[in-house]
């Protein structure tokens, strides 16, 4: 839908060299939108930036019909919108693309990429209420930043977590790929498979493209399936333009093109042809 | 979704030779998919006709990303003509695109004479029934063929044809000989002399010509030092490229008595204006779909509103105006 949202928030959260900012928007987005999918919002009224920016919703609140967003300033785009003020209105296209698989019961495993633990957000708010047990694995630089990516939001929501950061300020040192072969090997008896049938387990993750490739290869080896939020730059955010694809494997082994905007952001981890480069 | 409620009394019929349609404005090529993925927002009921993406014999899976770079009021593409090809467009696109209620025209791209033979003669079948006396908009088929003689985004053919006029005489002439239907001839801004090219268009035996297609550009990143495109190189669009599209519609009409639709960076109303003062009798919206889907239907309410005000009942008389000598 094309719409008109009202900011309600719009602020810097956390430790200023983070940059990272909360947006909420009021509005019609909220009435629909479900975890994984993302608005595509209008950040200047000038042809510079030319494009709208898409951005993931983190949080999904249909009472008040708001959706929260957070982004990191990471360029000229994301620096006009940080100057968008309260109760001003921003053009935005959305609830758009296709999200996660919602799970209604066993157990549900999400592993996170520095920002990419903001789509998850919405995963588990979603998930608060059902008969689903989930897990959250999320990897950062530093604590300075998971702090400022809103850790205690996570906290608030109860989910069960651990952390991971490179230099070891907060959590385990290492990659939060290393916290997943962990936690697969700790969840299994030494049979392994059995439980997993037996568990329901499944796995969601976001992060950069060289995490989710590895997540996705830990995962299939255990026989888990999991879904990843891939990101692309995108012109029309509609599935128009094909700026913003993904290459995937068909189940006829022929590679495909689908769309980030459209069939994805969210896609199986198994039909993305990760070392593609056609 | 945004509706278009225009004035009974001002005339909005297009005439670009034997193709008739209800108003001037057409989205572009490549822009706009197979018309369907705007139906939210826009109908294309509205539109004067919608030219779908660019089809090729056999399916493309086109260039590997990124395939998108931002520039200062414009936009690098290097989408390298990914389409399902002409089978499965026949099949699976052809049929819901008659569901639309606008003018189809299809945008065909070759890499050889062959190519471009084949695609005009097998789409022939699929004509819509064309009397030159009545709007092309309901009825089922396709209006007209687009003849992209300069992708810029394929290593051979696309551009070589579109850069040198004789080849584009022929690749004309290949599909004037396999078609009954309007051949569009899409003229690329990558040349010196755009009027030599339409001139050269027409003798091959275009019946309108449509221009500008994208400008050949470059983005560096300065972090990591290397082109931002997979592709390296990209077709640049969007309102930077617009004085450059003004100029080259500006020239080819008076080069070359054919109905010129005019198209590049064109994003408002008052873009619209230009392109047909300028000598366009219709235009095409592009790169501006991007960033607001409503951009069609604002265009013609603008259009509209800028002749009634001035007295003008049709769309036709701004056709040119520009060329006035007092």
């Amino acid at each position: 839908m094309y719409l008109q949202e009202r900011v309600v928030e719009n602020r810097l959260i956390g430790y200023p060299d983070q940059g990272i900012y909360k947006l909420v928007l009021y509005g019609q987005v909220a009435k629909s939108a479900k975890p994984g999918q993302f608005v595509h919002i209008q950040v200047s009224d000038t042809y510079d930036p030319l494009l709208r920016r898409p951005l993931s919703i983190a949080g999904i609140d249909q009472d008040r019909e708001e959706v929260t967003i957070y982004y990191r300033v990471a360029g000229k785009g994301t620096d006009l919108l940080t100057r968008i003020s309260v109760n001003e209105q921003v053009s935005a296209l959305g609830p758009l693309g296709t999200g996660f698989t919602i799970p209604h019961t066993g157990e549900l495993l999400l592993i996170a990429g520095g920002i990419g633990v903001f789509p998850l957000y919405s995963l588990i708010q979603v998930l608060s209420t059902a008969k689903v047990s989930v897990k959250l694995l999320w990897g950062g630089e530093n604590q300075e930043f998971l702090e400022s990516a809103d850790f205690n939001y996570l906290k608030y929501l109860g989910v069960d977590y651990e952390v991971s950061t490179l230099d070891g300020s907060l959590g385990y040192q290492g990659l939060v790929t290393d916290l997943l072969e962990k936690e697969l090997k700790t969840s299994k008896t030494p049979t392994g498979k059995e439980i997993k049938s037996a568990r329901l387990l499944r796995a969601a993750a976001c992060g950069p493209r060289g995490m989710l490739k590895a997540v996705t290869a830990i995962c299939l080896k255990n026989d888990i399936p999991v879904e990843v939020s891939l990101e692309e730059r995108m012109a029309c955010g509609i599935g128009a333009c094909l700026g913003c694809v993904c290459t995937v494997r068909g189940k006829d082994g022929n590679l495909k093109r689908k769309r980030v905007c459209k069939e994805g952001p969210v896609f199986d981890g198994e039909e993305v042809a990760w070392d593609a480069e056609v | 979704m945004q509706k278009f409620n225009g004035m009974q009394d001002f005339d909005f019929t297009t005439r670009l030779g034997d193709l008739i349609l209800k108003n001037p404005v057409i989205t572009s090529s490549g822009t706009y998919g197979f018309g369907e993925e705007y139906t939210d927002y826009c109908s294309p009921a509205y539109l004067g006709a919608i030219t779908v993406k660019g089809i090729t014999p056999l399916p493309r899976l086109g260039n590997p990303v990124p395939r998108l770079a931002e520039t200062p009021s414009g936009l690098l593409n290097s989408v390298g003509l990914e389409n399902p090809g002409l089978e499965d467009f026949l099949r699976s696109y052809l049929p819901k695109l008659s569901n639309l209620h606008t003018a189809v025209i299809v945008n065909i791209s070759g890499f050889s004479l062959e190519d471009y033979a084949l695609l005009a003669s097998a789409l022939q079948d699929y004509a819509s029934p064309n009397n030159s006396t009545n709007i092309t908009s309901n009825s089922s088929g396709i209006a007209a063929l687009e003849v992209n003689i300069s992708c810029p985004n394929i290593k051979h053919g696309g551009m070589a044809f579109g850069t040198n006029p004789k080849n584009a005489e022929e690749v004309i002439a290949v599909v004037r000989k396999n078609t009954n239907l309007p051949i569009i001839a899409k003229l690329s801004p990558n040349v010196t002399d755009i009027a030599e090219m339409a001139k050269a268009v027409e003798s091959g035996g275009a019946d309108i010509i449509s221009l500008i297609n994208t400008l050949l550009g470059m983005s560096i990143d300065i972090q990591t030092q290397k082109p931002i495109l997979a592709n390296k190189m990209g077709g640049l669009s969007g309102p930077a490229v617009r004085p450059v599209a003004v100029r080259m519609v500006y020239q080819v009409y008076q080069a070359v008595p054919l109905p010129i639709i005019g198209m590049g960076g064109l994003t408002t109303w008052q873009d619209a204006v230009e392109f047909m003062l300028a000598g366009a009798s219709a235009v095409s919206v592009g790169t501006a779909n991007f960033l607001n889907p409503l951009a069609p239907l604002e265009i013609l309410s603008g259009l509209e509103e800028y002749c009634t005000q001035r007295g003008y009942n049709s769309i036709r008389k701004l056709v040119g105006l520009a060329h006035r000598t007092c």
